[in-house]
């Protein structure tokens, strides 16, 4: 066992304490940056926003107690105490609101990129959980039945619906069906059939657009060296490693070439 | 619509950012410690000094409840340094001044020895790197490390303006601070403008520009331009690219490609 494993293990005990507060406000914060930041959707944090969550309910509990405590008659003998107390509940309800900005401004920024590319992410979670994606619709080619809401993948046996949180994909797929009988009633449905689907991949060309992973993203370089990589693809099949970045540097790389150092922390987006 | 702003934080997202810096203050009044969603703040006993998140502090100095002690870097003096650096010394004439170091990262000074990042460790079990806004860049020092010349801390115009706003009196010269902000923001601008002929770089698959000392602001102002010139030179330039990806993987088919001839020249501006 590593010196750092047991650090880790007395870190992670307790999180009640300010101290670790604290940590996970930096880390909602660094996390809406990157979700603002970053062209694709990026996974749910969950035991975070779980924390986060709670801590704001509790906040929310001492505030009413405090505003309850000071406005009741019974205890204005001590109105000396009135102005710190009225001070107290500033700084605690600014703190409450900027918390709660955060919270809104990552949940925003996830549902306007789901709904951008909606189809993408349905596709992507229910291709995850099922091993063969392509015979859901074996012969929709033929079906003269065939309506837009067809498109929609069955999302019945997904058990993880990574990189959304299950919240989020119950409003894609609610979402998704509205969008597709919308435009079903008002063109699609005077379509051929074969023309209707929204993941019609005709000619090798899929419809569907997902969010481009070579977007540029500004990131600042928090461990010793972090080397920018290349994904395989055109023809090259194994992940070659571009330029280097050393720690405090800032640079200007593709979002795909830094993804995988951004998972293990050791990046930031800015 | 569910959300209207473009991709990447924007200028007003970054102010807020940079009001989560810690400064110094000098409390005029006691109060308790308080515990929020934030972390801790500790208790305020005049004439104790206390380091308070700038948006708790113009709070409290707007309601004259606490007089806020600028940082290092914000006096005249350390700014006109700085200048010196980033107009007079040739290494950095396309270059930012170097920022201040991270933690485990050696002060310019000790230019020879090895950074060692230092993680903390989150509840979930991930590594975590603190970086700005969460690091004492903007705390008022009562002496500083001789030999160690003064840098701008990344969310330096934010936070300088808003004190300059909200708390000139606490400065020394707000005039003469106010004016030499305004000629760092200049110069930078500038380097910035210059810059825009290495960004083809970028636009190359595991390349990249280095930026490395630009201030938050700087990157909120040139992240639109920035991005788009680079994307768009991506897309003229994918079908180059495809072709050399086709050229590497044959010659790596032949067993002869060595990976580190690939062009990562890392120009700096």
């Amino acid at each position: 066992m590593d010196i750092d494993d047991i650090l880790a293990s007395v870190d992670r005990n307790d999180v009640s304490t300010p101290e670790s507060a604290a940590l996970d406000h930096q880390l909602l914060t660094r996390f809406w940056v990157a979700e603002r930041g970053v062209s694709e959707l990026l996974p749910w944090p969950e035991a975070l926003m779980n924390r986060m969550m709670e801590r704001v309910r509790k906040q929310i509990e001492t505030i009413e107690d405090l505003a309850a405590s000071s406005s009741d008659p019974t205890t204005t003998n001590n109105s000396n105490n009135n102005p710190t107390l009225n001070l107290k509940l500033s700084i605690l309800q600014t703190d409450l609101s900027r918390t709660q900005y955060l919270l809104r401004s990552i949940l925003r920024q996830r549902i306007s990129k789901l709904t951008k590319n909606s189809m993408h992410y349905l596709l992507r979670v229910s291709s995850a959980a099922s091993s063969q994606p392509s015979q859901q619709h074996p012969d929709s080619q033929n079906n003269s039945d065939q309506q837009p809401e067809d498109s929609i993948p069955d999302l019945t046996a997904v058990t993880d619906p990574s990189p959304l949180s299950s919240q989020e994909l119950d409003f894609l797929r609610a979402h998704q069906t509205l969008l597709a009988g919308h435009f079903g009633a008002s063109f699609l449905g005077s379509f051929p059939a074969q023309l209707r689907r929204l993941d019609d991949n005709a000619g090798g060309v899929s419809m569907v657009q997902g969010p481009d992973p070579r977007e540029v993203v500004f990131v600042r370089c928090l461990v010793e060296s972090v080397g920018v990589v290349v994904p395989p693809g055109d023809g090259v099949e194994v992940e070659t490693v571009g330029t280097e970045m050393r720690m405090g540097d800032v640079w200007v790389v593709r979002w795909e070439g830094v993804r995988g150092a951004w998972e293990r922390g050791e990046v930031e987006v800015l | 619509m569910a959300f209207p702003l473009p991709r990447g934080i924007t200028p007003p997202e970054i102010s807020f950012l940079a009001e989560m810096e810690m400064v110094t203050i000098l409390p005029r009044q006691r109060l308790e410690g308080l515990e929020l969603l934030g972390g801790p703040v500790e208790p305020l006993l005049p004439p104790r000094r206390a380091s308070l998140p700038l948006w708790l502090a113009l709070l409290l100095k707007r309601q004259r409840r606490a007089n806020i002690l600028p940082p290092t870097w914000l006096h005249p003096e350390s700014l006109s340094l700085i200048l010196e650096i980033e107009t007079q010394h040739h290494e950095y004439q396309h270059a930012f001044s170097p920022p201040p170091p991270l933690p485990g990262q050696p002060s310019l000074r000790d230019r020879g020895q090895r950074p060692v990042a230092v993680p903390r460790y989150t509840p979930d079990g991930g590594r975590y790197y603190p970086a700005p806004p969460f690091l004492p860049q903007n705390v008022a020092q009562d002496h500083v490390p001789s030999g160690e010349p003064p840098s701008l801390p990344f969310h330096w115009l934010e936070v300088g303006t808003m004190l300059l706003d909200a708390a000139s009196d606490d400065l020394v010269d707000p005039d003469q601070t106010r004016r030499l902000l305004k000629e760092l923001r200049e110069v930078r601008t500038a380097k910035i403008r210059s810059g825009v002929d290495v960004l083809d770089v970028a636009s190359t698959g595991g390349g990249g520009v280095a930026l490395t000392g630009v201030g938050a602001m700087e990157v909120g102002e040139g992240r639109g331009f920035i991005a788009g010139v680079v994307d768009g030179l991506r897309k003229i330039g994918a079908s180059k690219e495809q072709a050399r990806r086709e050229q590497m993987a044959e010659d790596m088919a032949n067993g002869g490609y060595d990976a580190t001839q690939d062009d990562d020249d890392d120009m700096e501006f």
